[in-house]
């Protein structure tokens, strides 16, 4: 087997958050998990991530920042050599909290917010945060960081790119993620409710174009929705390719949502060591390199560059985890993709917020 | 002119309100005194390749129209930058300026040591009007509607700040502060009559923007040969597998072993233009290193890997 060199870790640190989001795409069975790995665990793993090749490391969660002991976090991560990137929402973490961790070796912070107006996001989040956030992102400017913004868009508020423009040329962002709703967990609940039209989604397209030849513009992140394209999208750069995931529990996975998938075995840290689980898992194997690949997948050309799409998305439209993804217009199943499509030109149900978050 | 008109003449002046080269942070300098002797001859020495590209643009411009009236007025531009005889014409006031600033003459008409980031923005425009239409090309020229008035605050900007530059080095610009709004004047007038779609309107707009951004480039490279870089403190310079790997906050960019060295020297001391010639020291087999040097730390710059470090000597 050739050695897949990890770039990326992702450290999921905790499931805990303190937002309710209706677009929440962590799994729906583990919110009774609190902070499975305890800091000297997460230690061990950075150390075996360097030693694997793993350059940066995202410490995300759920809410990293409602872990107390994310400063020995921070320290450990950047002890192992890694490029520490925390991936936050901006609370509960305060701008003395963000100092300690920039002492710690913190390099650079990713602030989500859930729209540019505080009404707006406030209402995605089922919490009042926006005001909060902006104080945060505020002394992560001071503070000198890098600071890339993330508002992840959907039918509510994907006609305001300027403002999330504006917001973000405001607060001092160097970069601008403007990422689309990815319907798993509980999001897929509220797909019709969030899930834009085609032409909402190419008028937008327009605008960030507009927006990036602006003189001094952020650098704009902006890829068409995979439900309005008829390409599916190269999921992590490749399942168990560039980027190595770490669950709260310990799990070794090739993405967040993939401990979903039905009969995949992944090993957890607790148990073997990171480059044993990240190279021997049978679940990361399954869907790694081209072997597990149907026609039409099998034999196209694309396939070094979609890898086949999302395993996810194919499990979650078609009950089967190694089919084409339905976002490809070749796939099979293609079908199950244009009925889904047709959601968005529906008027919208109500949002349902995700309410068994661990306080 | 009618309503249409007149909202379409104030989106081209918008666009000059907030993407012309007067606002740029090396034009800023310049017309506070603040650029060092070496400063003013590097812009003076690139600028003249935009220059030469004028008549060249123009002559492209000529052979895109259709009736001898419009030639017979776009014609003068070629007449005002190239004379009616040799040493007259406002390519060679340039060249009385760079003498004026100390420059070889020959050294700059032959165009040696243009800065690679000067070159392509200036060839950036020519390849526009080449492949772009005849209303495209003419809108693009509108940056003239600000250059009168920039030239008139240049001469005296440089009157008040650089003494040591000879004052008859300064014709240029005032020849240009009549020259460049009646040629404006023309441009916008065609503009206005000929672009009658809300598509023309907006591809003009573009043109203007694209324009804009040329200027603006040349000016960052300009500028960039005398910054003085260092890495940007959220950037770090590793070694992976022995080969330098350069790591920012979402990528990471492998770099090879020039690479790695030019960004050793980026000590926030040393100049771009010193960075070059320490290449070149060192590697003197390589042809134009100094050219790959600024193309790479453009490239650097571009994304966010250098602090731009400050100008003074």
């Amino acid at each position: 087997m050739t050695m897949h060199r990890p770039y990326n870790l992702v450290a999921e640190l905790t499931y805990r958050c303190p937002l309710r989001c209706a677009y929440c795409s962590n799994p729906l069975g583990h919110t009774a998990v609190h902070d499975g790995l305890d800091a000297d665990a997460w230690a061990r793993v950075f150390r075996e991530a360097a030693e694997l090749g793993v350059v940066h490391v995202g410490l995300t969660g759920g809410e990293p920042t409602a872990r107390p002991d994310l400063a020995a976090i921070v320290a450990a991560a950047s002890d192992a050599d890694l490029y520490t990137h925390l991936v936050t929402a901006g609370i509960p973490i305060t701008p003395e909290g963000l100092e300690t961790l920039v002492g710690a070796g913190l390099r650079s912070v990713q602030l989500s917010v859930q729209d540019s107006r505080a009404n707006a996001s406030d209402r995605i989040a089922g919490v009042e945060a926006f005001e909060r956030k902006l104080t945060f992102a505020r002394a992560v400017r001071r503070l000198d960081l890098p600071l890339a913004l993330n508002v992840v868009l959907h039918r509510e508020n994907l006609a305001r790119v300027d403002e999330h423009v504006a917001l973000a040329r405001r607060l001092g962002a160097h970069r601008l993620e403007l990422a689309n709703t990815q319907y798993y967990g509980w999001a897929l609940t509220n797909r019709a409710a969030l899930l834009p039209t085609r032409a909402q989604v190419e008028s937008a397209a327009a605008r960030v174009e507009a927006a990036r030849r602006e003189p001094g513009a952020p650098e704009i992140v902006f890829v068409l929705p995979d439900h309005h394209t008829d390409r599916p999208k190269p999921c992590m750069g490749g399942w168990g390719r560039r980027i190595v995931v770490v669950n709260p529990e310990g799990l070794v996975l090739p993405c967040h949502a993939a401990a979903e998938l039905p009969g995949l075995e992944f090993y957890s840290v607790r148990e073997r060591p990171l480059s044993e689980c990240w190279r021997d898992a049978p679940g990361i194997n399954a869907f790694r390199g081209e072997a597990w690949m149907r026609e039409p997948c099998g034999s196209c050309p694309e396939r070094t560059r979609d890898f086949g799409g999302c395993r996810c998305q194919a499990w979650l439209l078609t009950g089967d985890a190694a089919t084409t993804d339905p976002a490809c217009a070749l796939a099979p199943e293609r079908e199950r993709m244009l009925r889904v499509r047709k959601e968005a030109e529906h008027p919208a149900p109500d949002l349902v917020y995700r309410g068994a978050s661990i306080p | 002119m009618s309503d249409a008109d007149v909202v379409f003449e104030a989106r081209l002046q918008r666009t000059l309100d907030e993407r012309y080269h007067h606002r740029h942070p090396f034009n800023l300098r310049m017309h506070a005194g603040e650029l060092s002797p070496e400063e003013i001859r590097t812009w003076v020495r690139n600028r003249y390749y935009y220059q030469t590209r004028i008549p060249i643009k123009d002559g492209l411009i000529l052979a895109k129209a259709q009736g001898p009236a419009f030639r017979r007025e776009w014609i003068r531009r070629i007449r005002d930058h190239d004379g009616d005889a040799e040493h007259s014409g406002g390519l060679a006031l340039w060249l009385d300026l760079a003498e004026a600033v100390g420059l070889d003459r020959d050294s700059v008409e032959t165009l040696e040591s243009i800065l690679p980031g000067v070159q392509s923005a200036c060839d950036a425009y020519v390849e526009f009007v080449k492949s772009h239409d005849l209303l495209e090309s003419v809108a693009a020229s509108l940056t003239e509607l600000r250059a009168g008035e920039l030239m008139r605050e240049r001469a005296a900007a440089w009157e008040a700040h650089y003494t040591w530059v000879k004052p008859e080095g300064l014709h240029y610009f005032r020849a240009r502060t009549t020259q460049a709004p009646a040629d404006a004047e023309e441009g916008l007038r065609f503009v206005l009559e000929n672009a009658k779609t809300p598509q023309d309107r907006d591809r003009c707009v573009a043109a203007l923007e694209r324009k804009c951004q040329i200027l603006w480039n040349l000016l960052d490279a300009v500028d960039a040969a005398h910054a003085r870089p260092r890495l940007a403190r959220h950037a770090q310079l590793r070694l992976d597998a022995d080969e330098p790997m350069l790591v920012l906050p979402e990528r990471a960019v492998r770099l090879n072993d020039s690479g790695g060295e030019i960004l050793a020297l980026c000590d926030g001391e040393r100049t771009a233009r010193e960075i070059a010639g320490e290449l070149r020291r060192r590697h003197p087999e390589v042809p134009a290193v100094e050219d790959d040097v600024h193309h790479f730390l453009a490239e650097m710059r571009r994304l966010g890997a250098l602090e731009h470090g400050d100008h003074r000597a």
